[in-house]
């Protein structure tokens, strides 16, 4: 009898939650308004699962980090196939493969170490170079890039990434 | 060395050359470490008498002490790569600051207390001169934490070996204390009080809070948590490496980590999580309360007094007893992209370290190199006295350019010229960066050049522009330029700059440039 009244009131609990809670949007929202780029944050973290049970702001800068590292290796595999249809940029996109790497195996484990053991003013850095280096990439190109959608992306990714994890130190 | 004196406004250029290295300072080959990636052949950037390891990444210095008339530098070192990780304490000794032999890294993960790390910490010498390592560990629930290292063999002069606490942790965040898990980091030296109790402080924080966290202890071991914090101020956020240490109020001599006399006032630095930028109050320590108090008129921001004004984080002093002076330490990162430094396969150095002292006006720090660098010096080329007209560059010849000892000083002597310094300018890092070594002045730009190449087209300008303030007084600015330091975009090219504290219608400006 007592077991039975004790779950009750958890049962009503769960079921007058409204539905947005459910996405964990007031917490996605939140940390988007910090970003200068908060529609696609939204969108991005929206789309990700992990976002619906991030439970604060070092969950939802993970999930961007791993954004970030994700986008980094479409962008090689991208740039693997460029070199192939465009010889003639063989030199720029050589430096784009070098940036993108080094974001992968530099920024991207720099970010994670930094938030998951506290001292995030590391993934700060880490997120702003990989910035920079989305931009530096795109600068290779002299104004002829044909990936600039790409670096934008990156680069965007990058920022709003910084800003979040601004907000913890 | 190169000696000149020159009046008026002008610059000189110490042209890039290549040749014989005149100063270098030595950092024997590592033997034992482990590393993932080979640097390139190619290392036009490496220093030639800053404390950097052969490669990878390197950020604060830790634990800095003298003992048996061997100082001791252990720093954040990444064994794996070239950026900020896998965090371990490497070791090096030196007999003069200046020559270093490496060693096998002092402390690193090994007990549940620094199993993911070890983090930044402090040395404090027992009665006894025996050494004791606080430092903060990452526990595997990603905790930061205090742990205790002591030397394994206090006859190995090196004290390469060191062993942990089994107690450790001895500090740790709990549901009594209610300190922050992540933010509660770089314990400091400690210091004795007339109680006979150890004291010792963390960084840490509260919401937007800075503080210092205030432990206690009769054994070294045992330690309880202070009810207040030694200082703290609000809006500040995280404070990282605090130093707290006593300076004698006349005379440039340092003075032990414990000393509490009547000639004494204390310093209070810390780190600014925040804003990457340091500041330090000079004030009072009350035994009595415990409590650290800023001298009436401290600034307690981001906007205070530094002990350097340039690129420069997470310092660390110590009292060396051999030279009975104080010596500061700091890291400098660096300015360069992921993707040069993971070429490169290095990333950071040591700042040249200082004897710091109480000024005798008793309202701030004054600082010099320590006197070993002039060791270094070979070659001496001077200039002799010149007057310098407006807009001219002068090249200094017969120098290797890009590892230089210079002192110049400038004498001017018309002030009438001087324009009027506008109220609003109180930033004097904004000044500089609008006011860049390239905008004509009235009485300035005049400085250095340095690491110029043959065509001007890159540069680091260092100089001064003598301005009118109120009351008839002149105001100096020192400006470090960077934006053309680099042709490379990818650089950061940030611009440094600080009023001095100088009156040029009295003093020569004299400027010391260690250009390595």
């Amino acid at each position: 009898m007592k077991a039975i009244l004790f779950v009750f009131p958890f049962v009503l609990a769960v079921a007058y939650f409204p539905i947005s809670q459910c996405q964990n949007l007031p917490l996605i929202e939140q940390t988007c308004k910090q970003t200068p780029y908060y529609g696609l944050c939204v969108t991005l973290l929206k789309s990700d699962p992990r976002s619906k049970t991030a439970g604060d702001v070092q969950a939802i800068a993970l999930i961007m980090v791993d954004i970030i590292k994700a986008k980094a290796g479409g962008a090689l595999q991208h740039i693997e196939k460029l070199k192939q249809k465009y010889p003639a940029l063989r030199v720029p996109l050589s430096a784009c493969k070098d940036r993108f790497n080094a974001i992968i195996i530099g920024d991207v484990p720099q970010a994670v170490e930094a938030l998951t053991k506290g001292d995030p003013k590391f993934a700060v850095d880490a997120a702003n170079d990989a910035a920079l280096e989305a931009d530096s990439c795109e600068r290779g190109f002299s104004g002829k890039s044909p990936i600039t959608q790409m670096n934008k992306l990156n680069h965007d990714i990058s920022i709003i990434t910084a800003s979040i994890v601004k907000t913890m130190l | 060395m190169a000696n000149f004196y020159l009046s008026l406004f002008l610059f000189f250029a110490l042209f890039l050359g290549h040749g014989v290295v005149e100063l270098q300072a030595s950092h024997h080959v590592y033997r034992n470490l482990q590393t993932s990636q080979s640097t390139s052949p190619n290392q036009p950037y490496r220093t030639g008498y800053h404390f950097q390891p052969p490669k990878n990444w390197i950020n604060d210095p830790n634990g800095v002490m003298i003992y048996k008339g061997i100082y001791h530098l252990f720093y954040q070192y990444n064994p794996k790569g070239a950026v900020w990780g896998n965090i371990v304490w490497a070791h090096s000794t030196s007999k003069d600051l200046i020559n270093w032999i490496p060693h096998d890294p002092a402390i690193y993960p090994s007990q549940q207390s620094d199993i993911n790390g070890c983090w930044s910490g402090s040395a404090t010498i027992l009665p006894g001169e025996k050494p004791a390592i606080f430092y903060t560990g990452i526990d595997p629930h990603n905790r930061q934490v205090q742990n205790l290292a002591v030397p394994k063999n206090l006859s190995d002069p090196y004290l390469r070996e060191w062993v942990k606490s089994p107690k450790n942790p001895l500090m740790a965040p709990d549901a009594m204390n209610q300190i922050n898990t992540s933010s509660f980091r770089d314990p400091t030296t400690a210091w004795l009080g007339p109680d006979k109790r150890w004291r010792v402080i963390i960084g840490s924080k509260i919401n937007r809070k800075g503080l210092a966290i205030l432990y206690r202890s009769k054994d070294f071991v045992h330690w309880i948590k202070a009810k207040h914090p030694l200082h703290s101020v609000k809006g500040t956020g995280m404070w990282e490496c605090p130093d707290f240490f006593p300076v004698s109020t006349y005379g440039l001599n340092g003075l032990d980590t414990s000393d509490m006399g009547p000639n004494t006032k204390h310093v209070l630095k810390v780190s600014l999580d925040d804003t990457k930028h340091e500041y330090y109050t000079v004030g009072t320590y009350s035994t009595a309360k415990d409590r650290y108090v800023p001298d009436e008129g401290s600034v307690e921001s981001d906007s205070g007094l530094r002990f350097d004004y340039g690129k420069y984080y997470a310092s660390k002093t110590f009292f060396d007893g051999a030279k009975n002076r104080r010596v500061l330490w700091g890291w400098v990162n660096e300015s360069s992209s992921v993707n040069d430094d993971v070429k490169k396969g290095w990333a950071g150095i040591q700042a040249i370290p200082r004897k710091l002292w109480l000024d005798k006006s008793g309202k701030h720090l004054v600082q010099w190199p320590v006197v070993e660098i002039e060791k270094l010096r070979v070659n001496q080329v001077q200039v002799p006295s010149k007057l310098l007209k407006g807009g001219s560059v002068i090249e200094v010849t017969g120098v290797t350019a890009a590892q230089a000892d210079v002192e110049i000083s400038f004498d001017v002597s018309d002030f009438k010229k001087a324009e009027k310094l506008d109220p609003g300018w109180t930033n004097p890092q904004l000044l500089c960066s609008q006011k860049g070594a390239s905008v004509k002045g009235a009485l300035g730009p005049f400085g250095l050049l340095a690491l110029a190449s043959k065509d001007l087209k890159e540069y680091t300008a260092v100089f001064f522009r003598i301005f009118k303030g109120e009351d008839n007084k002149f105001v100096v600015l020192m400006c470090s330029d960077q934006s053309r330091s680099s042709l490379n975009s990818d650089n950061d090219k940030t611009t440094y700059g600080a009023f001095l504290n100088v009156d040029p219608v009295y003093e020569k400006l004299s400027l010391r440039s260690l250009v390595s």
